[in-house]
């Protein structure tokens, strides 16, 4: 897999214990598809879902999905963004990228593009990336250091001139009910 | 014979005597004993299943699992009277290989993601300054970041207010600017676009 700076991956995993599809995205700095992979569904075998319980789930996702995912992929981004809490970890160790989860957050915008505020979750900060507009909420995966997460800030912002940061998981989501249902 | 009853009698109403015998030979049977505990058959209702399992998870975490307790109706009793219990049917179990591990086909669909519009929002609200309108035109919408050098097309969703984007494949220019729609108010004038 080939590094490319000036590119950020996007990755969507999500289903039920019945079917479980994932897909991930690498755009350039204006948000333009570089790369694009998706899985075919997975349906577990009930029998499987009984003896794993829970614990099958997070298998899926991680091993069987995630894995898939970033073995077909031929362009490794600059940072993964992804908005489930179960791939921050494995996606920055199996990738040997950053990863970052990101959501909007409900506070009101922060000083200036470029601030970054501790919030009293470990782990989750409040980046201002765009000039106007409420702050992302970042939760990095732990013992990340904090010269990582200025680095990180920094990318958002700069990539933010460019692009809207949360709006290619509209179009994996997109993507994914389309190729599930035939609809976008 | 009747005088010995005769003898009896008299002694019983007039002497208030009666005779008493010893008896020596009293040799009965012990009584049997006949022991009521019943033997009941037992057998084990735990199935023979076989699993096999290719490979194992082998996750690098730790994975939280907990166990679920069954219970087999241990309050229920079953009466057995004279019968043995012999309701057991062993059955054989069919046996599975189950692989957990298969790999997951993956599809290349850029070409198909790349026809997909990015979606920006109207961000009127949120802009703090704004380009100064003539007093006959009225802003409706802004929309950024866009590349509009990039732009390869642009289209307005009525239904949501958003602006969807369409950019050249390829495109190198890189430098976003923003996009205000603005209605001139009179008869027969239509929105325009204005670039900043």
């Amino acid at each position: 897999m080939a590094s490319q700076n000036n590119s950020l991956g996007y990755i969507m995993i999500e289903g039920s214990e019945i079917q479980i599809r994932g897909a991930a995205l690498i755009t350039d700095s204006k948000g333009f598809p570089l790369d694009f992979v998706r899985t075919d569904p997975l349906r577990p075998e009930h029998l499987a879902r009984i003896l794993y319980g829970d614990s099958f789930g997070k298998y899926a996702k991680e091993k069987l999905i995630l894995e898939s995912l970033l073995d077909a992929l031929e362009i490794a981004p600059q940072l993964w963004i992804c908005n489930d809490d179960e791939l921050l970890v494995p996606l920055r160790d199996k990738s040997r990228v950053k990863s970052v989860l990101l959501e909007v957050s409900p506070h009101v915008s922060l000083e200036a593009a470029g601030s970054i505020e501790t919030t009293a979750d470990p782990g989750v900060f409040l980046i201002q990336a765009e000039p106007t507009g409420a702050p992302l909420r970042a939760e990095f995966p732990a013992a990340t250091r904090p010269e990582e997460i200025q680095q990180v800030g920094a990318t958002l912002t700069e990539f933010s001139q460019t692009m809207n940061i949360l709006e290619p998981f509209t179009r994996l989501e997109k993507a994914l009910n389309f190729l599930a249902t035939g609809r976008s | 014979m009747a005088l010995s009853a005769m003898r009896d009698f008299l002694a019983r109403h007039i002497m208030r005597r009666i005779d008493v015998y010893q008896i020596d030979d009293f040799n009965m049977d012990a009584p049997e004993i006949i022991r009521l505990k019943q033997r009941v058959d037992t057998h084990s209702v735990k199935p023979e299943v076989q699993i096999n399992v290719t490979r194992p998870f082998d996750f690098d975490q730790e994975i939280p699992c907990k166990t679920t307790r069954l219970n087999f109706a241990a309050n229920e009793t079953v009466k057995t009277r004279k019968h043995k219990i012999k309701k057991y049917t062993k059955k054989d179990v069919k046996t599975h290989n189950i692989s957990f591990n298969k790999k997951i086909r993956t599809w290349k669909l850029l070409k198909q993601i790349q026809a997909l519009p990015q979606e920006r929002k109207n961000l009127l609200k949120l802009q703090k300054k704004r380009i100064n309108v003539a007093s006959n035109e009225m802003i409706l919408a802004w929309y950024w970041p866009i590349v509009d050098k990039a732009v390869l097309k642009l289209a307005l969703n009525k239904q949501r207010g958003t602006l969807l984007v369409w950019y050249t494949p390829g495109s190198r220019h890189n430098k976003a600017r923003g996009v205000y729609l603005i209605r001139r108010l009179g008869l027969g004038e239509k929105p325009e676009w204005r670039w900043v």
